[in-house]
């Protein structure tokens, strides 16, 4: 029986507005088993990012972690001080941005942005942890790397900086590791190999992955198991293959619809409606607006998630009634 | 840099021709004046020469820092000036350095805190602080401490009648409370409002939150990560208020009744005392023109996306 | 694709709210505390300023000659606020005081209200004028034209603006003979003075303006829709004043907002320094009268300044108030 290095249970984070509540996760529930690829996919604003931050307790302001339970190799987090938090962060739990030219510093040079990271955790003498840089953006594939980390972010080209951010998430070697969408701001061609990138890198440190991602393409290639959040709920969790295979939520076989292929002739299909307002979401599922398979229990009860297969679970009311087409069957 | 200087040094000398001869214009703030003294007048100070040779005589005068002669008493006006300038820049020093030491700090905190009662309160002061005239701010001090209190002195740079205090730096200390206490306040207030809201912006980046994922202190987050990004508009202030410590605060100095450039401006603004006027008009501009160039070199040193270009 | 077998609609909304930007920016307005006080302030001022004739205990002074005391007898100059005279049995009749000539110091704020509004409106409308022209002019035609204004205006932004406005308006006051001047087709009176001042004020403030405005410009010309128009064929002025400039709205006004009280502030000090217009009885014109003898004299330093610094603040909440709810930069 594998370890589970994540347990997240029931979380809830609300931010709390001018315009209202926004209900950015309300009541989130799923774990990571170690050396796990994990997907979390879902549109914007599903709370995808928020829960990682939720993990990482680094939610700004005006968001507060209401509610809710989430153990890291056994521990408690939200049981920690701050000053503990600070230790797991960016040494055993790390997370990597989507646009790599916001989340670095632009008035620092790569070196210094990434000695900061080694040093806050520990102790090490300069000339040391500037070999370790250096081997660690050789690990990332950073050419020259020696005598561009003295150059500043603004110098690099999207793929590099992102490689720059990957090194600096991967400093202190952590065993979590949260990719929040880390090729959608870059090249198509730059996306591949940063991807194939990060799975070396995950087998080499052994490290547990949770992949966000709206990019179903990306959910196939790197993960084994997904969760899908749809407005700050889980819908559905299962095997990566199980999920393509047999949808079992309405919102998947949206998602998986709506991907666009070559080999296939039929139209492109939208999933009709809007993104839920999430001061006022709809009552019951928050799906059910935008459902084809809504009935009245849908728009008065939340459904919960039930294990209806092995490892595969989906919080949909109707699931018995309703049969979904997969990847091959459309 | 020079072509501005050139543009101002034009635009300083037509002022006086602005409304017409300037000597008719003397003649209307001294109807007594006789049309020879007029005329003696005009011969002294070259203003039967064609324009353009005045304008010439007076920038290479200017060049050579002699400013000629002040039109009510003829005392050379780069000795006045001399004189005026020390009175004027101990004021002003002192008041920059305070409320740049103060209110950076304030500024982050009420950033690092926003919507706490602390920060409520510091903005609306800030608000209160720039939308304040300044010389009332004076004119409330010199009521309740001078007048009412009699705790300080009211106006000038050193005592009198006597030495307060009994001591000659007590005394210039009494003097100097007042007026820098007022300069002080608006400076603040404009700071803090500069660096909080800067700092609320940068606050919001997401290379913060990457820091802070990252396991870095608070701190460091904020003082080393956040303020340099933040600090661009500080810097700015800061450099224009070190090139206008000449130009000063004529209000303030007028409040008070304080011997410096400000003050004595004013005077002759009044009595349109050409010389004076546009021999401090040159210098300040001087200044400002240095001090602009100085912010523009601290930028680059800041901000290295600037630097390669 | 078969449409959904429910109705396609969301949720209930309780009542149809409108989307227009500008709708939505008054919602976001008036959530702001602070702003909706500013307002409140500013719509005061105003009233004050329109409707004070009428209510102020005293008649405002004659046209000329202000040092003319005219008010009651020679007794009555000197007091200090009624609330706070034990010789005055009449808590209300004086409520600021009286100045040394005899003047009501409430009636003559009062009264000075309208040149405040005076002062501040048509400053920000010169102001605002040319700093649009000479910014929209720059922004758009770019090169050479840019280049020119741009080192214009800064070189009026380098001048020391207080420095010089004293000396501009100290020679055109003296060369000014009369008082008033009339506007030839309406025949309205305007104080002469004030004009001068206010004239060499907005001479003074369009640099700045004009620098953020051609930002703006700037900024709105490199959006994609305006590449748009341009494929389908609008003219220059076309793009000009139906795309660009609406969109610098925004900006336009918040900047008035505090042009407004810039100018106010600016105003009271050139009058309190004694250049301003002797007669016209400004806020700033007051603190000038009295200045000499205000150790007996206080109440006549201290309020007309509360008149000023509350003015001046309203129109800075309002401002800030305006500017975060047509910019929302929290991403909230």
């Amino acid at each position: 029986m594998t370890e589970t290095t994540l347990n997240i249970e029931g979380l809830k984070t609300y931010f709390f507005t001018e315009a209202g509540i926004v209900k950015a996760v309300d009541g989130i529930s799923f774990n990571l088993k170690k050396g796990e690829s994990l997907g979390l996919v879902g549109e914007s604003g599903s709370g995808k990012t928020v829960t990682a931050l939720s993990v990482l307790r680094i939610v700004p302001k005006p968001g507060r972690i209401i509610d809710g339970k989430v153990e890291f190799n056994g521990d408690d987090l939200f049981k920690k001080t701050e000053k503990e938090m600070r230790r797991i962060r960016g040494s055993e739990i790390a997370i990597i941005f989507q646009d790599p030219s916001s989340s670095l510093n632009p008035v620092y040079n790569v070196e210094t942005q990434l000695r900061d990271v080694i040093i806050a955790h520990q102790n090490i003498p300069k000339k040391e942890a500037r070999k370790k840089l250096i081997e660690l953006l050789e690990t990332v594939e950073l050419p020259d790397a020696e005598t561009r980390m003295r150059e500043y972010p603004h110098q690099f080209s999207g793929g590099m900086k992102q490689r720059v951010a990957i090194a600096r998430a991967l400093a202190l070697e952590p065993t979590l590791l949260f990719a929040d969408e880390p090729t959608t701001n870059l090249d198509v061609t730059i996306q591949a190999q940063v991807l194939d990138l990060l799975n070396d890198l995950k087998k080499r440190f052994g490290m547990s992955l949770v992949m966000i991602t709206h990019d179903m393409g990306i959910i196939a290639k790197m993960t084994t198991r997904v969760v899908v959040l749809y407005a700050g709920r889980v819908c559905e969790i299962a095997k990566t293959y199980d999920l393509f295979e047999r949808p079992r939520h309405p919102y998947t076989e949206a998602l998986l619809a709506a991907v666009p292929r070559l080999d296939r002739r039929k139209t492109l299909r939208v999933i009709p409606g809007n993104i839920p307002n999430l001061i006022e979401p709809p009552t019951g599922c928050r799906f059910h607006p935008r459902c084809n398979y809504a009935t009245q229990t849908c728009k008065e009860d939340i459904p919960v998630l039930e294990e209806i297969e092995p490892e595969h679970f989906v919080a949909c009311h109707e699931w018995r009634n309703i049969s979904l087409k997969g990847e091959r069957s459309h | 840099m020079i072509p501005v200087f050139l543009g101002i040094s034009i635009i300083s000398f037509f002022v006086m021709y602005a409304a017409g001869d300037p000597l008719n214009i003397i003649r209307i703030g001294r109807p007594t004046i006789t049309q020879e003294t007029i005329d003696a007048l005009r011969r002294y100070y070259g203003l039967d020469k064609p324009i353009p040779i005045q304008y010439l005589t007076w920038l290479t005068n200017l060049l050579q820092l002699n400013f000629g002669k002040s039109l009510y008493g003829g005392r050379p006006v780069n000795f006045l000036i001399g004189s005026w300038l020390w009175e004027t820049a101990k004021l002003q020093l002192i008041s920059i350095l305070l409320a740049f030491a103060i209110s950076i700090p304030i500024g982050i905190n009420s950033a690092k805190k926003q919507y706490s009662k602390q920060d409520v309160a510091v903005t609306s002061i800030s608000l209160f602080g720039v939308s304040m005239p300044t010389f009332w701010l004076g004119l409330i001090l010199i009521i309740i401490f001078s007048f009412q209190l009699g705790w300080l002195p009211s106006a000038g740079a050193h005592g009198a009648p006597y030495l307060w205090f009994n001591d000659p730096i007590l005394d210039e200390l009494a003097h100097l409370i007042m007026p820098v206490t007022v300069l002080v306040y608006v400076m603040l207030a404009q700071n803090i409002r500069l660096i909080r809201a800067n700092m609320l912006e940068i606050l919001r980046s997401d290379y913060i939150l990457a820091a802070r994922a990252s396991g870095l202190s608070e701190r460091k987050v904020i003082y080393k990560y956040a303020l340099r990004n933040a600090i661009g508009p500080v810097i700015t202030y800061l450099g224009i208020s070190l090139g206008m410590i000449i130009a000063g605060a004529p209000m303030t100095e007028y409040v008070f009744n304080w011997p410096g450039l400000g003050r004595r401006y004013v005077d002759a603004a009044m009595r349109l005392d050409f010389p004076v006027v546009m021999g401090i008009t040159m210098i300040i501009t001087v200044m400002t023109l240095i001090a602009n160039l100085i912010i523009d070199i601290a930028y680059v040193y800041i901000d290295p996306r600037i630097r390669l270009r | 694709m078969a449409s959904n077998k429910k109705e396609e609609k969301p949720k209930e909304k309780p009542k149809r709210r409108s989307a227009g930007q500008w709708a939505v920016a008054w919602r976001r307005f008036q959530r702001n505390k602070a702003g909706v006080f500013g307002l409140i302030i500013v719509m005061a001022v105003f009233f004050v300023g329109i409707f004070g004739s009428f209510f102020a205990p005293y008649p405002a002074r004659p046209d000329t000659g202000a040092y003319a005391p005219f008010y009651e007898k020679p007794s009555q100059v000197r007091k200090p606020p009624s609330w706070l005279d034990p010789e005055q049995p009449n808590k209300w009749k004086y409520l600021f005081g009286t100045t040394p000539i005899g003047t009501d110091v409430f009636s003559d704020v009062i009264h000075g209200t309208k040149y405040t509004i005076y002062v501040g409106l048509v400053v920000t409308i010169i102001t605002m004028a040319l700093s649009i022209v000479v910014g929209a002019i720059a922004g758009f035609y770019g090169r050479w034209v840019d280049n020119l204004l741009m080192r214009t205006a800064e070189v009026f932004l380098v001048f020391p603006s207080l420095l010089f406005i004293l000396v501009f308006v100290r020679i055109f006051t003296l060369t000014v003979g009369e008082p008033f001047w009339t506007i030839p087709i309406v025949n309205v009176q305007i104080p002469a003075g004030l004009t001068i001042v206010i004239l060499i004020l907005a001479l003074f403030n369009w640099a700045s303006n004009a620098r953020m405005i051609r930002g703006e410009f700037l900024r709105v010309r490199e959006l994609e829709f305006i590449e748009a128009e341009r494929a389908l064929g609008a003219s220059n002025i076309r793009i000009i004043f139906r795309h660009i400039l609406p969109n610098l709205l925004s900006s336009v006004i918040v900047v008035s907002t505090l042009t407004i009280a810039y100018a106010i502030l600016l105003e009271a000090a050139v009058s309190f320094l004694g250049f301003g217009d002797v007669n016209t009885i400004t806020w700033g014109q007051i603190l000038q009268e009295n200045f000499s003898e205000m150790r007996t004299v206080w109440w006549a330093e201290i309020f007309p300044g509360i008149a000023i610094l509350l003015t001046v603040f309203g129109f800075n909440l309002l401002g800030d108030g305006l500017s975060d709810a047509l910019n929302p930069r929290l991403r909230e």
